[in-house]
């Protein structure tokens, strides 16, 4: 029985040592070119743009590099101002609170507007965890307002966590002012 | 990119090439499976002498020479081995400086043991567009040639051609597969825009990754390396995106209001966690794809996000600040037994399995800067990695000896891969692109 199997063995061995000796490893040859590839194929929807958004930076390809939009985000004119939140933190601040109800107040007049709530933090957490938190920022800024009578679905909320800075220095003063949320009118909510 | 049918696993062919078996080889191979995979078993147990055991935990260097290659590129594929097996860790390359035999002359084990080698690894190339390498290692204590193979590859993918070669030695020498043939997939950043990336683990042969999108997230692989998943904001909205790298193709598998965040794969494929807000509560959700079944595993009035399902899908790694402080949990793949997993300090986010399931590799806040840590799933042998700048998106290499992750130190943000110890930090990607979010290819 032993000597069976080794025959077998040394059969198979012979049999596949021939396979795998003879085997020639290839290295990938065709690059492909995946921007246009992906493109084409991509059945996603056009990017809309957004009304705060600089239209400088919506335009694709130059092959330049980083040049955050910071400023002119900053010298769009808001009608409310932003509010602040502690490092870490989601809960609605006193300072806060006077800006909400007048976002409130407003709604409440204007009956056909509708309000998007932007969560956004400073630079020093991690990626993810400071997106959860400029939602939760966002979200605290909406119920807020909320509480003071404006429906629910007339409030959106996105968070752009560390992405979208004010102020790109490495300060208490710049960080402070990216920990906010921004009050952008005017775009249904889906 | 699927595997070979062969003793070794193909290179990474995202772009679709053709695998190495002729097709003839191919059909008895297939037919073969069990039997190959019996001979590869064989091979390492009885035939191969493995050189360096690096499950000991006291690794002595392998002295190994590295001869240029004669013929065509002879130099740069023989660079590319040197590197690719100076960066494992186990070996230690000879200066050709010192060596005597010419890289035309046969073999003289004396030639080598004068200088200290115990292994020597000699080839010639041929050929001007498409190279044929034929690769020699040499045992020089037993006088003799202990592998030979024949490498086939265009000169335009020389790179690809040395990290095969740099594998098979690596496998013959330690008995494990090699890494040199993986890739990693990471974000960007160009033009203001965040975009994706991929690379080979060595930082060379960058490319962009045509998506859309202003803000993109690091994206996780499939385990077979098919693909990726990734969140990205697009007209306002936070949605998962699915790109098939073999048919270059992506699609849209989930969005909502509020913020989705993709986490990674379950073993099989075909399976996602990620976070959603969409609901009044923040949760954990399980996408499938086959009938696109969306579960809902956990509901939470505070934040719970980053899930990482365990390589043996088991158990999900997550973030949660239900204590007041971001910290890690992990819970059974039904969301039920959560406990808490990290208790040090007020901040620790990111995790990601080492593919044994052994380790978790997160990022801890340490005097405000984020570190890399890595623990046991029971909460023991808590390690810290680094101890400068900030230290971000640790995951672990397929073979789990390394980590990849980003980085800010000296003021640029890089990508930067270290041994799972924390030692041989270095960065890998080029001074001039702004990176983040790597996330190293299964295979």
């Amino acid at each position: 029985m032993k000597r069976i199997f080794l025959l077998f063995l040394a059969f198979v061995l012979v049999f596949v040592f021939a396979g795998c000796a003879k085997k020639v490893v290839t290295a990938p040859v065709t690059q492909e070119a995946p921007k246009e590839t992906a493109q084409k194929a991509a059945p996603v929807e056009q990017t809309p743009m957004k009304a705060e958004e600089p239209v400088t930076v919506a335009k694709a390809e130059p092959k330049k590099v980083e040049t955050m939009p910071v400023k002119e985000v900053e010298a769009k004119s808001y009608q409310f101002g932003n509010i602040l939140f502690d490092f870490d933190k989601y809960t609605i601040r006193e300072d806060a609170k006077p800006t909400l109800k007048s976002v409130a107040d407003w709604m409440i007049k204007n009956k056909d507007a509708k309000m998007i709530l932007e969560g956004h933090c400073d630079e020093r957490g991690t990626n993810e965890y400071n997106l959860a938190l400029g939602e939760k920022r966002a979200k605290s800024a909406r119920d807020y307002i909320a509480s003071a009578g404006v429906t629910k679905n007339r409030l959106d909320t996105i968070s752009y966590g560390e992405e979208k800075p004010l102020c790109k220095e490495q300060t208490e003063d710049c960080w402070q002012k990216n920990r906010r949320v921004q009050f952008v009118s005017g775009k249904a909510g889906k | 990119m699927k595997k070979s049918v062969g003793c070794q696993v193909s290179g990474v062919s995202k772009n679709g090439a053709k695998d190495f078996c002729a097709s003839a080889l191919l059909r008895f191979c297939s037919a073969a499976l069990l039997l190959f995979t019996v001979y590869c078993l064989l091979s390492t147990v009885a035939d191969a002498k493995i050189y360096i055991d690096i499950t000991s935990p006291a690794i002595k260097k392998l002295p190994i020479a590295i001869q240029e290659f004669s013929g065509t590129e002879g130099k740069q594929i023989a660079d590319i081995i040197r590197d690719d097996l100076e960066f494992a860790g186990f070996f230690l390359s000879i200066d050709r400086a010192a060596y005597i035999e010419k890289s035309t002359e046969a073999f003289n084990p004396k030639n080598w043991t004068v200088i200290g080698a115990e292994a020597v690894i000699k080839g010639t190339v041929h050929g001007e567009q498409n190279l044929t390498a034929v690769v020699s290692l040499y045992d020089t204590s037993e006088a003799r040639e202990v592998l030979r193979k024949e490498y086939k590859g265009a000169r335009a993918s020389i790179r690809h051609l040395g990290h095969s070669i740099a594998d098979d030695i690596y496998r013959h020498i330690t008995g494990e597969k090699g890494i040199f043939r993986t890739k990693v997939a990471f974000v960007a950043e160009d033009e203001g825009k965040k975009g994706l990336y991929t690379m080979d683990w060595d930082g060379t042969d960058i490319k962009r990754l045509g998506i859309k999108g202003n803000f993109v997230l690091r994206p996780h692989w499939s385990q077979d390396g098919s693909r990726i998943v990734y969140s990205s904001e697009r007209g306002g909205q936070w949605g998962i995106y699915l790109l098939d790298f073999t048919k270059m193709t992506e699609k849209k598998v989930f969005s909502s209001r509020g913020l989705n965040i993709s986490g990674n794969f379950s073993p099989d494929g075909d399976e996602i966690m990620f976070s959603s807000s969409q609901d009044e509560t923040y949760g954990l959700y399980n996408l499938r794809f086959s009938d696109s079944k969306v579960t809902r595993i956990t509901s939470a009035r505070w934040i719970e996000i980053s899930p990482a399902v365990s390589p043996d899908g088991k158990l999900v790694a997550f973030v949660s600040d239900r204590g007041g402080t971001p910290q890690i949990y992990i819970m059974n793949r039904n969301g039920h037994d959560t406990r808490r997993l990290t208790f040090e300090g007020s901040y620790n986010t990111s995790p990601s399995w080492s593919p044994e399931n052994k380790k978790i590799v997160f990022v801890g806040r340490v005097s405000g800067k984020h570190q890399i840590f890595i623990i046991s799933p029971d909460g023991s042998a808590l390690t810290q990695l680094t101890d400068k700048w900030n230290n971000e998106d640790p995951s672990f290499s397929p073979d789990g000896r390394f980590i990849i992750f980003s980085s800010d130190r000296n003021g640029g943000s890089g990508i930067y891969i270290m041994r799972a110890n924390g030692e041989s930090q270095k960065k890998i990607t080029p001074p001039w692109l702004r990176a983040f979010g790597p996330r190293w290819s299964p295979n």
